[in-house]
């Protein structure tokens, strides 16, 4: 089990590396849309709600809009990425079981390297958003960017194994993870602080990254929330993906076996 | 002995039925060809032979371990040729690639190994493709539609290969909807209807 996992979670990593699309949008797509809102929005106050807390705090409309251009970043990108890679495995994946590969071992693989391109994407994210801000709280804001990051990887995850075609899973992608990041911005949205958005995946890594860049503080209780999403895409995904693997079988020599092959 | 054994496989896609019955049996050492019109049913009884997919009623029984090569070749485009031979090393559990880099040498896939699967031809993406279904010394092969994109080095290779298997006793079945070279065959079944409905066998000269 050990060597079946250890080889998918490096050949998951290789796969997630060779996307040489994600990269480039990495490295160019989030310097540019920092720029973009930091050249659109005026350094004014803004009220942002602390629904964890109930306190309205008076924010700087600027360093906000550059927390939720961040977000929606990456939300798209890690969306983009495990999309991506679920889609081009998925009838290989299959005969990888039907050849004897645990399903687990293959599942778990997946797990580990959404993982870990939650944690490059967001931690790349942070970086570069020193260059436009330095905020108080950094380790919040990469906190918030990685919980982003890995809840919408996970939702690629989902959303590769249920359509039917990559068109409409990178479409569904984009309109989530835009619609989401920008109804969580007070400046974008006069509405942001309604209590509806708390329903949403961006709501929590949002109030993570804000708390601890304008309050000091950090939200347990947010972290929770935003992990919960992700288990739930997590599971669901995952649930379905078991479901259309074939049963792993590994015939012995010398006795009849059901079929299943490589 | 019989390596492989199909009886009453029947399957249907909501109301079309498309194998009404089918009864196949292979045994060590048998090179057999299923043959048919497109959209016959060929592939789904392939698949559903190799476990792929779930037959709505019959039974299966294969003696020893199953290669399975897919008509559509089923590779990961993002990772090498090592890498795949890696992986399915991993999912056969055997010690060595021994067997496989033989078979990349036969099949002229050498010098492919650091290149991902993507950046392939066709025809090199078909023969790694067979040399996955072959690198663990199964006991029954499947095979669909195997030499499409194959050159005719490849193909007489491929030949080469088959009767080896043939006289180390692999049980070996061929899906075509043409079949060239019909003499190479131990038997020929024909898929009319959702069953076998006929079936040639070669007959040896007599010594």
């Amino acid at each position: 089990m050990n060597q079946q996992l250890d080889t998918a979670i490096r050949h998951s990593l290789a796969e997630h590396a060779r996307n040489r699309l994600a990269a480039v949008l990495l490295v160019a797509f989030v310097p540019v849309w920092y720029v973009l809102i930091g050249a659109m929005i005026p350094h004014a106050s803004t009220a942002f709600r602390l629904r964890s807390t109930g306190t309205t705090l008076a924010v700087d409309g600027h360093n906000l809009s550059l927390i939720s251009a961040g977000l929606n970043t990456i939300t798209i990108i890690a969306g983009f990425v495990v999309l991506t890679a679920t889609r081009r495995a998925m009838a290989f994946d299959r005969r990888l079981v039907l050849s004897g590969y645990r399903p687990g071992a293959l599942i778990a693989a997946k797990t580990v390297a959404a993982v870990a391109v939650a944690l490059v994407i967001s931690g790349y994210a942070a970086l570069v958003l020193l260059a436009f801000w330095r905020p108080g709280g950094l380790g919040a804001i990469m906190l918030g960017f990685f919980l982003g990051a890995v809840t919408y990887a996970t939702l690629g995850l989902l959303i590769g194994v249920l359509v039917r075609g990559d068109l409409e899973g990178f479409f569904l992608i984009i309109m989530i993870a835009l619609l989401d990041t920008f109804l969580q911005d007070p400046v974008d949205n006069p509405l942001a602080n309604k209590a509806v958005l708390e329903f949403f995946p961006a709501y929590a890594p949002t109030q993570v990254a804000a708390a601890g860049a304008f309050h000091d503080q950090i939200l347990i209780a947010m972290i929770a929330l935003s992990l919960a999403w992700t288990v739930v895409f997590a599971g669901l995904a995952f649930a379905v993906l078991r479901l259309r693997m074939p049963h792993s079988s590994r015939p012995q020599p010398g006795g009849p076996q059901p079929a299943g092959a490589g | 002995m019989t390596a492989l054994a199909a009886r009453g496989i029947r399957k249907a896609y909501g109301r079309h039925s498309v194998l009404a019955g089918v009864d196949l049996e292979v045994t060590a050492g048998e090179l057999v060809a299923v043959v048919g019109e497109n959209g016959s049913g060929k592939s789904t009884l392939l698949r559903i032979l190799a476990g792929d997919l779930g037959p709505d009623s019959g039974r299966i029984t294969v003696r020893g371990r199953v290669g399975y090569c897919p008509q559509v070749t089923v590779l990961d485009e993002a990772l090498t040729v090592a890498q795949h031979l890696r992986y399915f090393q991993v999912a056969y559990g055997i010690p060595s690639r021994r067997r496989a880099e033989e078979l990349v040498g036969r099949l002229g896939c050498a010098g492919y190994h650091g290149q991902p699967v993507g950046t392939l031809s066709g025809g090199t993406r078909q023969k790694l493709s067979l040399i996955l279904a072959l690198m663990h010394d199964p006991a029954v092969l499947l095979l669909d539609e195997p030499y499409q994109g194959f050159d005719w080095e490849t193909y007489l290779a491929f030949w080469d290969l088959t009767e080896e298997l043939r006289t180390a006793g692999t049980a070996t079945v061929v899906i075509s909807h043409l079949v060239f070279e019909q003499e190479r065959f131990d038997r020929i079944c024909h898929l009319r209807s959702g069953r076998i409905a006929e079936e040639v066998t070669r007959h040896e000269p007599a010594a």
